[in-house]
């Protein structure tokens, strides 16, 4: 059966490395979608539906804010991995997530992906700026992020933590300044997206870490619970 | 509908605070009264924004300004609610669930639930199962109202039942979930008595529940 890959773009570095050898076609989906999940399930939905063969789905996205939710496998299978978001995929396992987020729940994940397209505080505050007066975008940044307590920038490798230092020191510095948020930094794995790219094809059923949507299926929030 | 109420519900569309103290005023000496001021004007700016909100055509900080508009507004006829002697419509715990920190949905139902006559206990953010069992025993309750905003949270809600199920409070209280990703399937399967999508809906649903006492 042809094998497809339809993926966040933030998990893009992680994925070439092992695309290479390969000749599975891969769409990269503007990053983008986990603030408006809403439009991210039609979105995917017309990527799937284009395909008139039945054909296996890798797909490179968590639940997302429930952005995937109510997406149908249609023709095809689906293979998702059993994650809330990009940051377990990032971080390399579900495990690694969860330690994270029982140190810290109060945690701004920063990612490639976020600092070039996506958004974070600094980049809001600046907008606000432009739209509203000063009193107003103070109020409404603070509104926001007010509570969370830190800024970890996570990245596969040591090469793209120092590339993206800067960006996020710059956006942790902000949000020092104004709310006394720490910054950390973690070196994740690419140990679940490579599973998902070399292996998870393979699996039937359903496992801790993929979901097998079949032909006619639909994926649903609570599919992803543990 | 009245143009003092339109107006009204325009400015909390479009979150304009430094407009609403005054159309607030004129509509009250046109004669209108504090409930209709809430109910006619304020809710259904509430529910158009809640409304875009969800279709992705208004963003957080919009919703923001609209809530702090209609707060703006309830600052004023709040005193006059309570003195046309608006009967306390019921008592509400509300708090956002254990490792989530996210206030505004909340605290923007928490508002909008005093308005309408409720009296609200506000826990805060990040509340154990264990601090909602101690309110329900405390304040005694007609409702708990529980909030989620991201989907790795959301078991705490789950968690938060069987707390106060096993110390035995769960039938002397209504329980109602809300947050951007909880839906009417998961309320059902936590076991709560219901789910609401946004402000309004959820005041509509606490009206619900009292009414049906």
């Amino acid at each position: 059966m042809p094998l497809y890959i339809l993926a966040c773009r933030v998990l893009q570095s992680m994925m070439e490395p092992y695309l290479r050898d390969t000749s599975i076609p891969v769409t990269f989906m503007e990053y983008g979608f986990h603030r408006t999940p809403q439009l991210m399930t039609p979105a995917l939905q017309e990527q799937l539906d284009r395909i008139t063969e039945s054909s296996v789905f890798i797909i490179g996205y968590g639940l997302c804010g429930n952005g995937l939710a109510g997406l149908r496998a249609g023709r095809h299978t689906l293979i998702v991995p059993r994650v809330d978001d990009c940051i377990t995929l990032l971080l390399g396992s579900y495990q690694s997530y969860i330690t994270e987020f029982t140190a810290e729940p109060g945690t701004y994940y920063l990612t490639k992906g976020w600092l070039e397209s996506g958004s974070h505080p600094l980049k809001e505050y600046r907008e606000l700026l432009e739209k509203y007066d000063e009193e107003t975008a103070d109020w409404i940044i603070d509104e926001q992020y007010r509570n969370y307590k830190r800024v970890v920038l996570v990245a596969p490798n040591l090469e793209e933590l120092d590339a993206y230092r800067h960006k996020a020191r710059e956006v942790a510095d902000f949000c020092t300044e104004r709310w006394g948020y720490r910054y950390e930094e973690r070196i994740g794995s690419d140990e679940f997206v490579k599973k998902l790219v070399t292996v998870a094809f393979q699996i039937t059923e359903s496992t801790d870490d993929f979901l097998v949507i079949p032909p006619g299926g639909e994926v649903k929030q609570e599919m992803f619970w543990r | 509908m009245s143009d003092a109420l339109v107006q009204i519900s325009n400015a909390v569309i479009e979150g304009r605070v430094k407009d609403i103290p005054s159309l607030t005023n004129t509509a009250l000496s046109s004669g209108l009264t504090a409930k209709e001021i809430l109910d006619k004007g304020l809710m259904p700016g509430m529910d158009v924004i809640g409304a875009e909100f969800k279709k992705g055509k208004k963003f957080v900080p919009e919703v923001l300004l609209s809530a702090r508009t209609m707060q703006a507004s309830l600052g004023i006829l709040k005193p006059l609610l309570a003195q046309a002697g608006e009967k306390m419509a019921g008592k509400v715990i509300i708090g956002t669930v254990k490792g989530d920190l996210h206030d505004i949905g909340k605290s923007l139902v928490g508002m909008m639930l005093e308005g309408a006559g409720f009296e609200v206990v506000d826990l805060g953010k990040d509340v154990p199962p264990e601090k909602f069992v101690d309110a329900v025993k405390k304040e005694k309750p007609n409702i708990v109202a529980m909030s989620a905003l991201l989907t790795t949270t959301m078991r705490s809600m789950g968690h938060t039942m069987t707390a106060l199920k096993e110390a035995g409070l769960r039938e002397m209280v209504k329980i109602m979930i809300g947050g951007a990703p909880v839906t009417v399937d998961f309320a059902k399967q936590i076991g709560a008595d219901g789910y609401a999508a946004n402000a309004p809906a959820a005041v509509e649903l606490a009206k619900k529940f009292i009414n049906s006492n």
